[in-house]
């Protein structure tokens, strides 16, 4: 038989038993579905933390912080394990600054504080005290005005906000602009007894919207005040973490700053890259998406019994139609072929639904995370909504489709086989 | 005339439970080209398995079955499937595709050897109109009669141009006037067409339309008779 005539054999015999042959493959159906959606959504929010951490967090940048173990938290910075009381300064730029390799650094110190007031509102903030022309000099693609200009040298009371300080629904309704006072207290909770310090100030420059979030650097909701002044009112010179930008990218700069940084200050601070933290992003997801596929893959064995199960059952009920075929001269071969082909055409309909299904799933659930569950954190460096694109790779849809043939093939090996092996004597005279 | 069937002392045991049973025990026969012979005999006499191995769908135990000079015992299964596709089978119950058009039936033995689908209509159609069916090609076996059933049986046999028809109770399930007229397109294929007709019946009327008849019981053939 020729592999046309095999395949529109098996589709007349598929035909005969629709509702059946449509459960089988709603079975495949699902199983690829849930395979490409979860797939499509892991990989779009890797894409999308990795893109925001890139505009965030430059390649070409490292983040010091104290502590020599190295740790590492997002969200509330970097911050490592401090137990030797090594304190890492802000004069420390100045010795990073006179290592190989480094172009320039930025010490920064950041605090929550009770009641920033702007145009009448009153809500918990991150300050964050920094020297504007060396953040300008590193982040200059974010740390960019919107409204005003960023003063260098900046007033005693000069203050950069983030977009969404002034407009906190990022919707273009202000609450407040350029020159309008803005202030906030901090209470020093480690002084005896606990102080609170009241700061005034107006704001300079309003930020452009940055949509992302990074280490370090800029965000919507910060709140920016010169370094100098931070000393002051946080009553400390030891900062939260020093920014690093160096001459080159590469990756033998990286190491090499690094090491040079680690041993500038005896180990006593952690040293983290933007590769390293999209190294670890991407081994966490690696992980995430194997336990999601293997999930999803449990579905698709389900579905791959049922195929073995209709497949048996269809096998008694043709056994007659077995024993014709070889009675006319059809090949054992031939046979197999047969029935390995309707394997074949329930998991290629399966497979092509399913991964059409699967995509607009993952894309409901994106809108539906884009809707509803944005992040409104407003004193941690994670904020702003973030917006998940689900991303469909050409090796997501190519091995979705290929573990739907596979799966329905493999599990109608089996009954293709018996149906092959019947000898067309028996098989005449099953009833 | 050529020999295209010859059995020698032909033996077929089947296991029935644990009990052997013979049920072809020596038989001997020999049919030519362009024969009509009828293999007659009562239920469990041994014909249909004697038809059953000539048509390659089942081995012999015992003997030798020589088809067109060829020992069937020596062949492996893809030679035995090749032979089948050279045989024309035609069944008591006519065992065509219920899904299949009488068209879509007559086509399916060509195509399983391999032959293309313009000349599968092409023979199927002309194969229908000499079985008289020229109006009933685009009808499923359940739109038909019985005897239409047959006759599209008995085309879709004739289909890859076969050595020999074999026809196991061909009228068996029909009606005894409708039975007579396929016994006469029978006929007219092995007189006009020089078509090889092997049947088993065990109706004495239908054996006498053939040219020979041969009697079984228990597995042996015990009379043989020229009409």
């Amino acid at each position: 038989m020729r592999a046309r005539d095999v395949l529109s054999y098996s589709f007349s015999a598929i035909k005969l038993r629709k509702l059946r042959a449509g459960l089988t493959t709603l079975g495949v159906v699902i199983g690829i579905a849930a395979i490409v959606a979860l797939l499509s959504i892991s990989q779009g929010l890797q894409s999308t933390i990795t893109a925001q951490l890139e505009r965030g967090f430059a390649t070409d940048t490292l983040i010091v912080t104290a502590g020599g173990g190295g740790g590492f938290g997002m969200g509330g910075g970097l911050g490592g394990g401090g137990d030797s009381g090594f304190q890492l300064l802000v004069s420390d730029t100045q010795t990073i600054n006179g290592l190989p390799n480094v172009d320039s650094s930025v010490a920064i110190m950041q605090r929550v504080v009770n009641n920033v007031s702007v145009g009448g509102t009153n809500k918990t903030g991150t300050v964050t005290g920094v020297d504007f022309a060396g953040y300008l000099d590193i982040y200059g693609d974010t740390f960019k005005a919107s409204n005003g200009t960023i003063p260098i040298p900046p007033a005693n009371d000069s203050i950069v906000v983030g977009k969404q300080v002034v407009d906190p629904r990022l919707n273009g309704t202000t609450i407040a602009g350029v020159n309008d006072p803005i202030g906030f207290t901090w209470i020093n909770a480690t002084a005896r007894p606990p102080t609170t310090i009241t700061f005034s100030g107006h704001i300079s420059a309003v930020l452009n919207e940055i949509g992302s979030f990074g280490v370090g650097g800029p965000s919507d909701s910060g709140v920016y005040v010169p370094i100098s002044q931070a000393q002051i009112l946080f009553e400390t010179n030891e900062c939260d973490m020093i920014i690093v930008k160096l001459k080159s990218s590469d990756q033998a700069v990286i190491d090499n700053a690094s090491s040079a940084i680690k041993n500038a200050f005896s180990g006593e601070v952690s040293v983290i890259s933007a590769t390293a933290v999209l190294g670890i992003i991407s081994s966490i997801f690696s992980v995430i998406e194997l336990f999601l596929g293997g999930i999803a893959a449990i579905s698709l064995v389900v579905a791959g019994i049922g195929i073995m199960n209709i497949m048996i059952v269809s096998l008694m009920e043709r056994t007659r139609e077995i024993g014709i075929l070889k009675a006319l001269g059809t090949k054992s071969r031939t046979v197999l072929l047969i029935f390995l082909s309707e394997a074949v055409i329930i998991g290629v309909i399966g497979g092509a639904i399913g991964i059409g299904l699967g995509w607009v799933l993952a894309n409901v659930v994106a809108i539906v995370f884009r809707g509803g569950g944005a992040f409104a954190g407003n004193q941690a460096a994670v904020n702003g909504g973030m917006t998940i694109t689900p991303i469909l790779t050409p090796t997501v849809f190519l091995g979705a489709m290929a573990f739907g043939i596979g799966v329905s093939v493999i599990f109608a090996l089996y009954p293709a086989w018996r149906a092959s092996k019947l000898k067309p004597v028996d098989a005449l005279r099953y009833e | 005339m050529e020999t295209i069937v010859e059995a020698v002392e032909l033996k077929k045991t089947y296991l029935l439970g644990k009990v052997p049973v013979n049920a072809l025990d020596g038989v001997n026969l020999k049919v030519d080209s362009g024969d009509f012979l009828a293999i007659l005999g009562p239920s469990g006499s041994g014909k249909s398995t004697l038809l059953n191995l000539i048509g390659a769908l089942d081995k012999p135990t015992g003997g030798k079955l020589m088809i067109e000079g060829t020992d069937i015992s020596t062949l492996n299964d893809n030679q035995l499937t090749d032979l089948r596709r050279r045989v024309g089978f035609v069944f008591q119950f006519f065992n065509l595709i219920p899904r299949f058009t009488a068209r879509q039936n007559v086509e399916l033995s060509m195509s399983i050897a391999d032959v293309g689908k313009s000349e599968r209509i092409k023979r199927a159609n002309s194969l229908l109109e000499t079985v008289g069916l020229k109006d009933r090609m685009e009808h499923k076996p359940a739109e038909l009669s019985g005897g239409e059933q047959q006759r599209v049986a008995i085309a879709r046999a004739l289909a890859n141009d076969p050595k020999f028809l074999l026809m196991d109770e061909p009228t068996g399930n029909i009606d005894s006037k409708t039975a007579m007229e396929i016994m006469g397109l029978i006929k007219g294929l092995n007189e006009g067409n020089g078509v090889t007709v092997i049947m088993v019946t065990h109706d004495q009327r239908l054996a006498s339309q053939s040219k020979k008849t041969v009697m079984m019981l228990d597995g042996s053939i015990v009379q043989e008779t020229v009409n």
